[in-house]
């Protein structure tokens, strides 16, 4: 582990992700915080690679190909994202919003300190402690043999002899996104995979709690903390069944359906709930939300091959009965527009796979 | 179909208790709540998803598209942690005073008491490194990694699903797929490498048929005669395991 790969990965997650998301801030009534820019400016980031990467898989590309496509968008949307901000400066000087805020009550305070604390206290376990779960076998090698060999997902990850194309497993290639993480920053596979990961997934977790927490309580802001406490305990005694999203996140991190639960699920729930509140105050929904709605939706695709059904079942319930309460109709149809990459990929899964 | 269905909820729900938790939250949200994008998302959305995970027919559907083991992460769509965290602020703003505190050291006893504790898992142990690997797989794959190639290794089955994770280019006769019963993965050499007693001259042998030019066993692993009497020579002592190199192989590069 060295600081130059570790500035790069802080590069890679946090800075670029943050810039590339300021330029969402305004899909809500108010300008949204650093939590907002960096979340839906990854999302954007996983959604391009997903877009990018699959075609260059099933193609039985290189994996050097998606380092230097995914190397360009990136720059093209980091640029795009810095000419917006200048423009949107010089138009509106546009600044995050200062609103009034409650004082820090005493309770307030000692809830976020508490917040806090349980949030650090699961990020030291996720480097201190090793979870051996036998998946790893499977998405670790994916990232390491992409990185090593360039072959993706064209040899047996278990004993790295060669094979056919592997596209069940191609279609939703988030081990070849972390196979970037450790091309770009020349950190050793495993700990990109066993600590790095976590250590940006849990924080981005809690990160869209605090955000739907935001819109939950969004007249007292008092619920947010002891909201979030809530939430992390439950993570942290969510280990009472196998299958539990929770459990996922803090054990299975690295793998792309943790991340498809723990984050694109919540995300979606952020989305929706913007949706309905637009739709209950009859406000305009912009392309900016659909664009990030999209995004989501693509970035389940890259986590897992269920993740395109899974992403489809939520909006598609969750949009007509947003329909049938509201009597409204014609946002069904962008509504579905987004679900085209995902249907587009179940199709290629059914045909190919 | 119906009792797969059942057994995948049943599995889900663990001991039971969250979920009861969330069907409370859930009755106590439909009786108070008001604004109707939370009803719509956090009430509504939910029951219907349940309908339809209990649905055959989407079960079917989703079973012949992506199996069955993975039905469950249907019920990822379900926002429990939300909706019973929301629910318990709620309560919680609504009281005063002492009873205010009271109620939230009641609710965290009841998470804890209800849940299980993600760290105690037993998969859980102290990490050994930076790499999150036992350390012993390491240093036998940096004793073994030849620079500029890749090599063909045979373990024992306690470190197949960790070697590749460490070292791309370390190649096996068979990995983790022949621990899953399920998924019928057969290699002969795995039989005899996990016999009772090492039969040296089949497991030199096979391993020269499948191309395998180390052979890693437990120091305490008994042996019929020696793998020395086959050709193969004592390459490394890492541990408690010795590593055995064809003697018969040159990996050399160029």
């Amino acid at each position: 582990m060295t600081i130059s790969g570790m500035l790069i990965l802080i590069g890679l997650l946090g800075v670029v992700p943050i810039i590339i998301g300021s330029a969402f801030v305004t899909v809500d009534k108010k300008p949204q915080g650093l939590p907002f820019m960096w979340i839906f400016g990854q999302l954007v980031l996983w959604a391009g690679f997903q877009l990018l990467s699959v075609p260059i898989i099933l193609k039985v590309g290189r994996f050097s190909q998606v380092v230097n496509i995914y190397n360009v968008y990136t720059a093209v949307m980091l640029v795009g994202a810095v000419i917006l901000w200048c423009v949107r400066r010089k138009k509106t000087k546009l600044r995050p919003v200062k609103t009034k805020e409650e004082a820090l009550n005493k309770t307030t305070l000692v809830a976020w300190i508490i917040f806090w604390a349980l949030l650090v206290f699961q990020l030291i376990q996720a480097v201190r402690l090793a979870y051996g779960d036998g998946d790893d076998a499977f998405y670790v090698a994916i990232s390491g043999m992409a990185e090593d060999s360039e072959w993706m997902y064209q040899k047996i990850a278990y004993t790295g002899w060669p094979s056919v194309l592997d596209v069940r497993h191609g279609m939703a290639p988030f081990p070849i996104w972390i196979a970037y993480l450790i091309r770009l920053s020349g950190m050793e596979v495993s700990t990109v995979n066993h600590i790095v990961m976590p250590l940006m997934l849990i924080p981005m977790t809690y990160a869209i709690y605090y955000l739907l927490a935001e819109k939950l309580f969004s007249k007292k802001k008092e619920g947010i903390p002891v909201f979030l406490i809530i939430t992390e305990l439950l993570v942290l005694f969510g280990d009472y069944s196998y299958y539990t999203a929770e459990r996922f996140m803090i054990a299975r991190s690295r793998q792309g359906k943790a991340a498809l639960g723990s984050v694109i699920i919540p995300v979606l729930f952020f989305l929706l709930l913007l949706f309905l509140e637009k739709m209950q105050e009859n406000q305009r929904i912009s392309l900016g939300y659909w664009i990030l709605l999209g995004a989501t939706m693509t970035t389940g695709c890259l986590c897992s091959t269920l993740g395109a059904l899974l992403v489809c079942v939520l909006i598609g319930v969750t949009g007509l009965c947003a329909a049938a309460c509201y009597k409204k109709w014609k946002f069904l149809f962008p509504m579905a527009t987004c679900c085209v990459p995902c249907v587009v990929y179940a199709g290629l899964y059914l045909i190919l796979g | 179909m119906w009792s797969h269905m059942l057994n995948l909820f049943q599995e889900y729900m663990g001991s039971g208790l969250i979920v009861i938790w969330f069907l409370i939250s859930l009755i106590y949200l439909w009786i108070t709540e008001k604004r109707k994008p939370i009803r719509i998302l956090f009430l509504y959305v939910p029951l219907i998803l349940l309908l339809l995970f209990f649905n055959p027919v989407f079960a079917k559907l989703v079973f012949e598209a992506a199996g069955d083991e993975i039905y469950y992460r249907i019920l990822w769509l379900l926002p429990i942690t939300v909706v019973i965290a929301f629910a318990t602020v709620e309560i919680w703003k609504r009281l005063e005073g002492r009873r205010k505190s009271c109620f939230l050291v009641a609710s965290v006893a009841i998470i804890v008491i209800s849940g299980k504790y993600v760290y105690s898992n037993e998969y859980f142990q102290k990490a050994e490194n930076l790499y999150h690997i036992p350390q012993t797989v390491v240093d036998i794959c940096d004793a073994i990694e030849v620079e500029g190639r890749e090599v063909k290794a045979i373990f024992p089955l306690e470190m197949v699903q960790y070697v590749r994770q460490y070292s791309p280019v370390i190649c096996m006769p068979y990995g983790r797929e022949i621990i899953v019963e399920s998924w019928q993965f057969w290699n002969p050499l795995y039989d005899v490498m996990e016999a009772d007693v090492i039969d040296p001259g089949l497991l030199a042998s096979g391993c020269r048929e499948q191309w395998t030019a180390y052979i890693i066993l437990p120091k305490d692993k008994p042996v019929n005669g020696s793998l020395t009497d086959y050709d193969f020579e004592v390459f490394a002592e890492i541990d408690e395991y010795v590593i055995y190199k064809d003697a018969t192989v040159d990996l050399t590069v160029g």
